[in-house]
């Protein structure tokens, strides 16, 4: 299929042009970037983006699509859908699924299911240990062979200090990166919410910054020593960017990334709400101060990526008492226009650049080798594209969202700046045409 | 004054006149239970249901005797164990009390946030929180307020000492939120491991030393000191709390002469009190108690028999 999407400011995942140009999609791949005359048997397949902005397609580092084994709160195909209709072209989802994706035949099975899915390209993460039990390797190199783009225990940290050395040292040659979820789980045993503010106010257990930031360190060094990259994923505090900027003034091969909710909310939604469950996320959400200085790594490039840390679940897990609650936000749908409102309301701390790099170039240069032509515009690249439309105000309804989640703190909430259509490998897999 | 409020979940959202008047309220409804015949018509016809899903005696009883002195129709709703347990979840039970017609539902719950979330899923009930988790438990807070302000006359510029379990008390949490509106001012001490991390928004200040910490207090009041506390490793051992921390007649006699002697029951002797102090004659324990009916009926009058709107 052949599109053409005209007039449109392009932005190639560093730099936003000034001057309005045609891509010309064919075959998959973007054929042409300037001027192209609509030719004959296209009129169905062009598009005026007058005032609209064309961006490589957004990547979303970490998601949670619950498959295999806890299909009633999202499914690959439905988080797919649910991704591209938030303008992603491609996810990276989690491996703490049932049974955990811990060997090459469970990344076959999510790379498969992804495959026949319609919606964005759904790129695997595997354990680092087997069972995601924390206790020795999975089968690491098999599952880079079979297409694993990181390898992460997330929804925990590889807390034995030995195995994440040994983790380290094994991919140092396999090309994936090993992405840690920073927490000393010792720290925060038993924690529902930040150690701070909401603990005291609620009297619930609080998780201290001082769980996440010690995790960096301890992987910080571990890197440094191995000589094997490491990404930290959902960064939530002010001392964790700290340690992160620190170590990468060092030179140290250390990236890290922040959720859209850390980024808009902090820990007084969750006592203004009285402890309402759908505030409940891990990291915590955590003070106004930690929340700014999310920002700040995020416009003096500290930050390598934002994310959605999409967390699905069914309304009758979610509908309980806080306490009683599930952790985690649902949020593939909404989190650009969520980010980017916010970003407009601090009055634009960065270049429009700096964010839409978070979600192409940034994240694309983490996946492996094989993925690197991903998050830029470029003649003869994929056509993987995202267009932006800075114009469009729109209330968020989870009763339209393509997710089977249907309860997120976003609820309600009026956004600009929406993704309006979303393309991976020339095919439109979400796209509100006129 | 006109009565705003319909139900009761934390005092944060009262001000100090309705405080005040509630308190007035109080005093007629302890006059009452000096009479013969204890009981008025106020709330006849009503349905109020106890729900209770942690253990409580004193709570629920002095609930139960506020609902009846007032008439109304009373059923107990006790689950024990956890709601998972026992299969239905909070928002079923919810509206299984308002399809048989609740007009109002106490609720003791362990999980924070629990009392909130019944009144969202309730279209027509009034909610009183009985305790939520570690939250709140503001008919705590009301009825020793009344306490204190009946025996002090008023809070202002007021002294008062909480000595205790600081962050798992959700007695500790409604008292401060109280008395600071009532113009006390609030010191507390305890171990630090008990102490949440951030006092300023309760604008309560910590004394490491008890004995500085009472020092011309007009109330010291004494938390319940929790077994499982230890185990959780927050101090070492119920004797090293006593010894460091517990009121006895030392420690009493560094407050104001006439002090109050508070506690929310039930009393652990010699972990957090003496049996000295606790039995002596600064002590209001006892006059706790009774004020909790006297306030819980006001509360009931004015939310369910007056004009309550909210």
């Amino acid at each position: 299929m052949t599109i053409l999407l005209r007039n449109g400011l392009i932005f190639d995942g560093e730099k936003l042009g000034e001057k309005a140009k045609d891509v010309l999609i064919e075959g998959g791949k973007i054929q042409k970037v300037g001027e192209t005359q609509p030719q004959r048997g296209m009129e169905n397949h062009t598009y005026d983006l007058d005032g609209k902005i064309v961006c490589p397609g957004f990547i979303d580092l970490h998601v949670h699509l619950r498959d295999p084994g806890q299909e009633w709160r999202e499914d690959i195909p439905s988080g797919a859908l649910a991704a591209a209709a938030g303008g992603f072209s491609t996810v990276v989802a989690m491996p703490n699924t049932d049974p955990p994706i811990d060997c090459a035949s469970l990344v076959q099975y999510v790379m498969n299911r992804g495959m026949s899915s319609q919606g964005a390209r759904v790129l695997p993460a595997g354990t680092v240990t087997k069972g995601r039990s924390g206790e020795r390797l999975a089968e690491l190199a098999k599952m880079a062979a079979a297409g694993a783009v990181f390898f992460t225990d997330d929804g925990s940290p590889v807390w034995k200090s030995g195995l994440l050395h040994k983790a380290l040292l094994y991919t140092r040659n396999l090309g994936v990166r090993i992405m840690e979820h920073p927490e000393d789980l010792d720290l925060s045993r038993g924690a529902q919410v930040n150690w701070g503010y909401s603990s005291s106010r609620s009297g619930l257990k609080g998780s201290p910054v001082s769980s996440e930031v010690s995790d960096i360190h301890r992987g910080i060094h571990l890197s440094e020593e191995t000589g094997s990259p490491v990404h930290f994923t959902h960064v939530s505090s002010k001392k964790g960017i700290e340690a992160v900027r620190l170590a990468k003034r060092q030179g140290l091969s250390v990236t890290a990334d922040v959720t859209c909710h850390h980024l808009v909310l902090d820990e007084s939604a969750v006592v203004d709400s009285r402890y309402d469950s759908l505030f409940k996320v891990n990291p915590p959400l955590r003070s106004s101060t930690d929340r700014d200085a999310l920002w700040e790594g995020i416009c003096d490039g500290t930050v390598d990526a934002i994310i959605t840390d999409h967390a699905p679940y069914h309304s009758d897990e979610k509908d309980v008492p806080f306490q009683e609650a599930p952790f985690g936000i649902a949020s593939l749908e909404c989190a650009v226009a969520a980010v980017l409102t916010e970003w407009n309301n601090r009055g634009k701390p960065c270049p429009l650049e700096r964010m839409l790099y978070l979600w192409t170039a940034g994240p694309a240069r983490l996946l492996p080798k094989k993925w690197s032509n991903l998050g830029k515009i470029r003649e003869g690249g994929p056509a993987d594209i995202t267009v932006l439309d800075p114009g469009i105000e729109k209330t968020v309804d989870p009763s339209l969202w393509r997710s089977k989640a249907k309860m997120t703190p976003w609820k309600g909430r009026t956004f600009a700046n929406w993704p309006i259509m979303t393309i991976v490998e020339g095919r439109i897999v979400f796209g509100e045409t006129e | 004054m006109e009565w705003k409020h319909r139900s009761l979940i934390d005092l944060d959202t009262w001000s100090r006149e309705e405080i005040e008047y509630l308190l007035e309220n109080a005093k007629n409804m302890e006059d009452l239970l000096d009479r013969p015949i204890k009981k008025v018509p106020a709330l006849r016809g009503k349905l109020v249901v106890n729900l209770f899903y942690e253990p409580s005696t004193r709570t629920r009883v002095s609930f139960e005797l506020a609902e009846k002195f007032l008439s109304a129709d009373v059923v107990n709703w006790s689950v024990s164990g956890s709601s998972s347990v026992k299969g239905e979840t909070l928002r079923d039970t919810a509206w299984t009390l308002e399809s048989m017609g609740a007009d109002a539902v106490v609720i003791r719950h362990g999980a924070v946030g629990s009392a909130a979330y019944l009144k969202n899923k309730l279209k027509r009930s009034a909610v009183f929180n009985g305790g939520d988790g570690t939250h709140a438990h503001p008919t705590q807070a009301l009825l020793d307020i009344y306490t204190a302000w009946k025996r002090l006359g008023h809070l202002d510029g007021k002294k008062m000492t909480i000595i205790g379990d600081i962050q798992h008390s959700r007695v500790a949490r409604s008292n401060m939120i109280g008395f600071k509106t009532m113009g006390a001012n609030v010191v507390l001490s305890g171990p630090p491991t008990l102490l949440p991390p951030d006092l300023e928004s309760f604008g309560a200040v910590y004394e490491a030393n008890p004995f500085e910490a009472v020092k011309e207090a007009d109330i010291v009041y004494l938390l319940r000191i929790q077994k499982e506390r230890q185990d959780e490793g927050l101090f070492p051992s119920l004797d090293e709390y006593f010894l460091t921390y517990g009121a006895d007649e030392r420690l009493i006699k560094a407050a104001a002469k006439e002090a109050l002697i508070m506690h929310p029951g039930p009393v652990n002797r010699r972990v957090e009190i003496e049996s000295a102090v606790a039995d002596g004659p600064q002590s209001a324990i006892l006059a706790q108690v009774r004020s909790g009916v006297a306030v819980r009926m006001a509360l009931l009058y004015l939310c369910l028999g007056g004009a309550g709107k909210e």
